[in-house]
């Protein structure tokens, strides 16, 4: 029974191939909202059936679910369109919430961590779509010179994404490496090569978006008041990390 | 001094956030903010060193319960000072070498947050601040050098930067995880305190020190651009000058000051400062030897300062810890002046290329008369002996006992050959009074050693008073005192046979044997290339991206 529910668990906290219903489902949603509801709910499901299963983890799950965030971490790094970067970095992110040794109660809050700058740049990337058509590398968009609040919230929104201190994001992978790290070296390690595979991803994502002379044409840039929306929603994150290393650490 | 540290930490984060918030209403005038609050925690950085050197003891400032500590010691007063000194510097020369520039006012913003990042690293009393504080001063200089928003070159580089940033914050983050299972506890002070008093713990088979000693080293690595992990340093010129400054002055340096604040782990080591002086001797001559290829002044610089890197880092393998922090407060010192002062050398270059002419060429067409030349031997026998008998001379003054540690042995032998060094140049130089040269060289190498040899002994005694640590750290670098004597033993034996063969050859007029051009052709083909390291790291990072497509086509994207 528990290896049953740890099985559908691996349907909403993706192991692959599982991790394809997800991925198919985030990229026939083409509205922002519904998509930025799914990335929200999707973890809190698995959380709670891994939860209910109330088994440890196997090993081999452990390793399962390692390898599936290290693909998907190793698949974004060839990304170029904002979409799916925000689609397989949730994939990756949540896949290694089968390694947390946290409480259950935590365990929510850390999904709800990875998830949040994935909405943010969801909601974002809606808005920017609208505008342009598509949210790609390919487009030159040149954001910080052509819509420099769009660029900030953009650049802010991956720092986050990416586990960048002091995202809620980050103490999640600290406390999950200093959780793995005695027992389970190699679990470790490879949570941290998942975690540089974001910075790499992310980071190229940056210089594609936001980086160079950008297109002819102007781009109405977001709104003020929009931009201090999104400013205050990212030091909510700063702020969430911060509570949540008071608990996790 | 708790309010001091607070200011120290809290000014310059006042300043980002004062320049962001009103950055449109104060225009160019958020520079003159920023620099007013910069010259403020430089005056609380001061204060806070004086205070240490008062005799006022180590304390900790708790900003949260479990974290969030400020390690307040001799180390962190004294980085402090350094880290807001040479900010105040970069403050103040970019207030109008950046004026010209589109995002002057994000500048200000990054260059004060950066500041900030700073200050809490080296003053971090905790693991998971100073993991907080390592990882953003990545991200934050990956921001700097990428200022020109529009130059896609200026991000590349920037983005090998963060990249090799990542590589190092991984490790420390392990190590981390590991001191934290094993103690208990995130404080530093904690941390250290357990170790020294119980057995140690094991990992994967090995004493937990040995295990973290050497993730810390691999982080210090990343950081300050040991081989294999240099390629960032000499490719991020295409960021701002000041940026340049701050990162090759105090940014690079933080390898050393993170093996000078894990000391207490690396007196419990075995071989992991052996392995930590033999990468550090690695770069200082790769990087020294890559430098002296480069047609780029700002590159030249670059690989310089991976050169002094692989030195300081070496410091730390023979286990003079202060003599690394000295280092590289004395590095940062020159470096920035070298940066800073650039532009104007390119100018002057512009005007005189500076080439040395032909010996005959100078003697026929411009009648000056030919260098004077002494007998090899004799020039030779000098090179060798004076500079050795200064250091010795200089080090017995300063401490009679330093014959004991091998560290400090090893760090004659650098200044035995650096003082031969110079004497040959010396002796190669065109002037038409060499004595007075030569006495003058003679003069200022006996002034650096006797101040370096001085001061390098008062940071010891500042930063480590414990003369147990101090004596612990000495005994970690050690080996065995017969392989040690041996070594010694040849690479005397190198060195003179070296300088001997150095002298002979240039009476000679450098000619030398058919394969032995060959060979010089293909080392120079070879370093010219920069040993095709960055080559090599494009290629792969190319096949991983080519990879990763593949992949993505064949799970049809998702």
């Amino acid at each position: 029974m528990s290896l049953g529910m740890q099985m559908l668990g691996g349907l909403f906290l993706p192991l692959f191939p599982l991790s394809l219903v997800l991925n198919r489902g985030l990229a026939r949603l083409r509205h922002p909202y519904q998509r930025a509801l799914l990335i929200i709910l999707w973890p809190q499901l698995g959380v709670l059936l891994v939860t209910r299963a109330d088994a440890p983890v196997p090993a081999w799950l452990a390793a399962w679910a390692l390898a599936t965030a290290l693909l998907y971490a190793y698949r974004a790094i060839a990304l170029r369109d904002l979409g799916l970067w925000i689609a397989f970095l949730a994939t990756s992110a949540w896949a290694l919430l089968w390694l947390s040794d946290s409480s259950p109660g935590l365990r929510h809050l850390e999904a709800l961590g990875l998830s949040a700058p994935l909405v943010l740049l969801t909601l974002l990337g809606g808005g920017l779509e609208a505008l342009v058509g598509a949210v790609s590398t390919w487009t030159g968009l040149g954001l910080a010179s052509t819509a420099p609040r769009y660029a900030a919230v953009l650049v802010l929104g991956v720092l986050a994404s990416i586990a960048t201190p002091l995202s809620p994001g980050f103490i999640t992978l600290a406390a999950t490496l200093a959780d793995q790290a005695p027992g389970a070296p190699a679990l470790a390690v490879g949570v941290a090569l998942v975690w540089l595979l974001w910075s790499w991803s992310g980071a190229r994502l940056i210089q594609g978006l936001v980086v160079g002379p950008g297109g002819r044409d102007r781009i109405a840039d977001l709104s003020l008041p929009m931009a201090w929306v999104y400013g205050l929603a990212v030091a909510g994150l700063g702020l969430a990390g911060i509570s949540l290393a008071g608990a996790l650490l | 001094m708790d309010r001091w540290a607070l200011l120290m930490v809290g000014l310059p984060l006042a300043g980002a956030l004062l320049g962001l918030l009103l950055a449109d209403i104060l225009g160019r005038r958020v520079a003159q903010l920023s620099i007013a609050l910069s010259l403020g925690t430089f005056v609380a950085s001061v204060a806070l060193l004086s205070r240490m050197l008062g005799g006022e003891p180590a304390a900790t400032l708790a900003l949260a319960d479990d974290w969030g500590l400020l390690l307040l010691d001799p180390l962190s007063s004294l980085m402090a000072v350094v880290v807001s000194g040479i900010s105040l510097i970069v403050h103040l020369f970019a207030r109008r070498y950046m004026a010209e520039e589109a995002g002057y006012a994000r500048f200000f913003v990054l260059l004060d947050l950066m500041t900030a990042a700073l200050l809490v690293m080296v003053s971090a009393g905790d693991l998971i601040t100073l993991l907080v504080a390592w990882h953003l001063v990545g991200v934050l200089l990956y921001f700097l050098l990428g200022q020109d928003v529009r130059s896609p070159t200026a991000y590349r580089y920037a983005f090998w930067t963060l990249l090799t940033y990542r590589i190092g914050d991984l490790p420390l983050a392990l190590a981390a995880g590991l001191l934290f299972h094993a103690y208990g506890t995130w404080s530093l002070p904690e941390i250290f305190a357990a170790m020294a008093a119980g057995p140690q713990a094991q990992v994967l088979g090995m004493p937990l020190p040995e295990v973290v000693g050497g993730l810390i080293a691999l982080s210090a690595f990343a950081r300050s651009a040991q081989f294999l992990l240099h390629t960032w340093l000499p490719y991020t010129m295409g960021g701002p000058t000041p940026v340049s400054a701050l990162m090759h002055a105090g940014i690079v340096n933080a390898g050393g000051f993170l093996i000078n604040r894990f000391a207490p782990v690396f007196v419990q080591t075995g071989d992991v400062l052996h392995w930590v002086f033999l990468m550090g001797l690695v770069t200082a001559v790769i990087g020294s030897v890559l430098m002296l290829a480069q047609h780029d002044v700002k590159k030249a610089l670059g690989y310089s300062t991976m050169g002094q890197m692989g030195f300081m880092i070496m410091e730390c393998g023979v286990g003079a810890f202060s003599l690394a922090i000295y280092h590289l407060i004395a590095h940062g010192v020159f470096k920035g002046t070298l940066f800073l002062g650039a532009g104007g050398v390119i100018g002057q270059a512009r005007r005189d290329d500076g080439v040395p002419k032909d010996e005959l060429y100078t003697f026929v067409v411009e009648r000056r008369p030919a260098r004077q030349r002494r007998p090899w031997l004799l020039m030779a026998v000098i090179t060798l002996a004076v500079p050795g008998v200064i250091l010795v001379m200089t080090h017995y003054l300063v401490e009679q006992g330093f014959f004991h540690r091998q560290g400090a042995v090893v760090l004659l032998f650098f200044g035995w050959i650096t003082g031969a060094q110079l004497i040959f140049t010396t002796y190669r130089m065109r002037t038409e009074n060499l004595a007075r040269l030569f006495t003058l060289m003679l003069v200022s190498f006996t002034v650096v050693v006797v101040g370096y040899t001085l001061i390098s002994h008062a940071f010891d005694l500042f930063l480590y008073p414990d003369p147990a640590l101090r004596e612990g750290i000495h005994a970690a670098a050690g080996i065995a005192p017969v392989w040690f004597d041996a070594l010694v033993g040849l690479v005397t034996a190198v060195i003179v046979l070296g300088w001997l063969f150095t002298y002979y050859a240039e009476q000679q007029g450098g000619r030398g044997r058919d394969w032995l051009a060959g060979l010089r052709r293909r080392f120079y083909g070879a370093i010219s290339q920069e040993l095709l390291v960055n080559d090599l790291y494009g290629w792969v990072s190319r096949r991983m991206q080519a990879g990763a497509e593949r992949l993505n086509l064949w799970l049809r994207w998702s």
